[in-house]
């Protein structure tokens, strides 16, 4: 038998404890909302409790589950919002008025600031972020890059400039899953070339942050239409 | 309870490390009837229907799926297949746990491209249980693990069962009734075949009656 401190046994029920009470008052805010981003979001936190209970086994075989398990609740988030696009796209394609009179606006309400800096800043500030999260790469670059394209997006709203860029974004996802999965399983194909897959997964990573403030976007807008 | 009792003689093992997968009449004769659907399934053309709303107005009233959507359906329907079969000879308890999720995020992506909002609506909740289903489910296979040391069905199934155990498999029933969207979870699931396109939809539910008999058969295996 391996040795294991007893310090690292007692966590296991508070860490059980937790993970199952962080679901129950994530099923719990599900029950008491309403708009759809937000149940979605929310979802998301009852699959993160699901990774507390597992990850709280705390060996090197529960190390091996954890990373199966973080793939398929992503994989289900992404099914879900692609569903949620797919649904908003079908009712746009039966009443095709509602896209022109409503949506392509992050702001339905007026926005207007009269300042000299608005027009000429944001569009080098964007760049300067995407260019510093494309460097960092990672979860960290891909909110980094993402708050530089929203910062974009917002900039052009602000000067009266139609916003489509954000329709786009959504699609970029698939691509960078892709690029993940790619430098995923050359990790195990080809070991050598570890620094490759590495860059692979983090530019996939990348991608797929800096999207995903972009599909937050979209479906902001179109709860907020709702109401 | 032993494997062999429930399943009838046992026609050999394939060890794969640790995973140690077991081979049973009973198993197999699940695995090749999937299989056998699917290889249906990926022969098949899909069908056209007519709606009944529409019988009035004279009108051209069927309801085809284009090419694009019928490809896309056929692909994930025969990895639905094929996900489901993995998870009827799988002698891995977190295995089959994964199976089963991938069969949820897949009946998923069989209906996401149609043109029913209802039905997508109903995909959505479906989606929601499934994922919040995957709590328990994971959490569940998760404390068995931490109980019994091991995740081998064949290991587990010569165990006597604790406490411990018994809310492991509790929690995993829980997960597999609202990933497999039945009992307490059935209407977004029943609502969301309600779409033409027949010969990939009907995996959809196929795939769930399925595991549902696999689960009983692993629920059985770990706490007798």
């Amino acid at each position: 038998m391996l040795y294991v401190p007893q310090e690292f046994i007692s966590m296991y029920l508070p860490a059980i404890y937790a993970g199952l009470i962080i679901g129950f008052i994530g099923t719990m805010a599900i029950a008491m909302k309403r708009e759809e981003i937000h149940i979605l979001i929310l979802t998301d936190i009852v699959g993160l409790a699901m990774i507390f209970v597992v990850s709280a086994v705390g060996t090197d075989l529960a190390e091996a589950l954890i990373l199966p398990g973080l793939v398929v609740e992503l994989a289900e988030t992404l099914a879900i919002s692609e569903i949620l696009i797919t649904r908003e796209m079908r009712k746009i394609e039966q009443d095709p008025r509602a896209n022109l009179t409503k949506s392509s606006s992050m702001f339905p309400q007026a926005f207007s600031l009269d300042m000299e800096i608005m027009t000429t800043a944001p569009n080098f500030i964007a760049l300067v972020l995407i260019a510093y999260g494309i460097f960092l790469t990672g979860f960290t670059g891909g909110a980094v890059a993402g708050g530089g394209i929203v910062l974009y997006a917002i900039s052009k709203k602000a000067r009266g400039l139609p916003v489509l860029m954000l329709d786009g974004i959504a699609g970029v996802s698939g691509i960078a899953w892709c690029i993940w999965i790619i430098g995923f399983l050359l990790f195990f194909v080809a070991p050598q070339y570890w620094l490759l897959s590495l860059f692979l997964a983090a530019c996939g990573l990348l991608l797929k942050v800096a999207s995903k403030v972009g599909l937050i976007g979209l479906l902001m807008r179109e709860d907020i239409d709702k109401e | 309870m032993d494997f062999v009792t429930l399943g009838g003689n046992l026609l050999g093992t394939i060890p794969l490390g640790d995973i140690v997968l077991y081979l049973t009449p009973f198993n197999l004769f699940l695995f090749a009837v999937l299989l056998g659907f699917t290889a249906l399934i990926a022969i098949s053309k899909p069908e056209t229907q007519v709606e009944a709303s529409k019988f009035n107005t004279l009108g051209v009233a069927e309801v085809k799926v284009d090419e694009k959507e019928f490809k896309q359906r056929r692909f994930l329907s025969v990895i639905c297949g094929i996900a489901s079969a993995g998870a009827m000879i799988t002698g891995d308890l977190f295995n089959f746990t994964l199976f089963m999720a991938l069969v949820g995020i897949l009946n998923i992506g069989i209906v996401s491209a149609v043109k029913q909002t209802s039905v997508l609506n109903s995909a959505f909740n479906y989606g929601l249980i499934a994922m919040m289903c995957s709590l328990p489910l994971f959490g569940g296979a998760a404390i068995i693990l931490a109980a019994t040391g091991t995740l081998s069905l064949a290991v587990l199934s010569q165990m006597p069962a604790s406490p411990m155990v018994v809310f492991g498999a509790i929690l995993m029933l829980i997960g597999i009734l609202g990933e497999s969207g039945v009992a307490p979870f059935f209407a977004s699931k029943a609502e969301m075949f309600r779409t033409p396109g027949s010969p990939f939809i009907v995996i959809i539910h196929l795939s769930s009656l399925f595991i549902i008999v696999r689960a009983v058969e692993i629920l059985l295996l770990v706490l007798w």
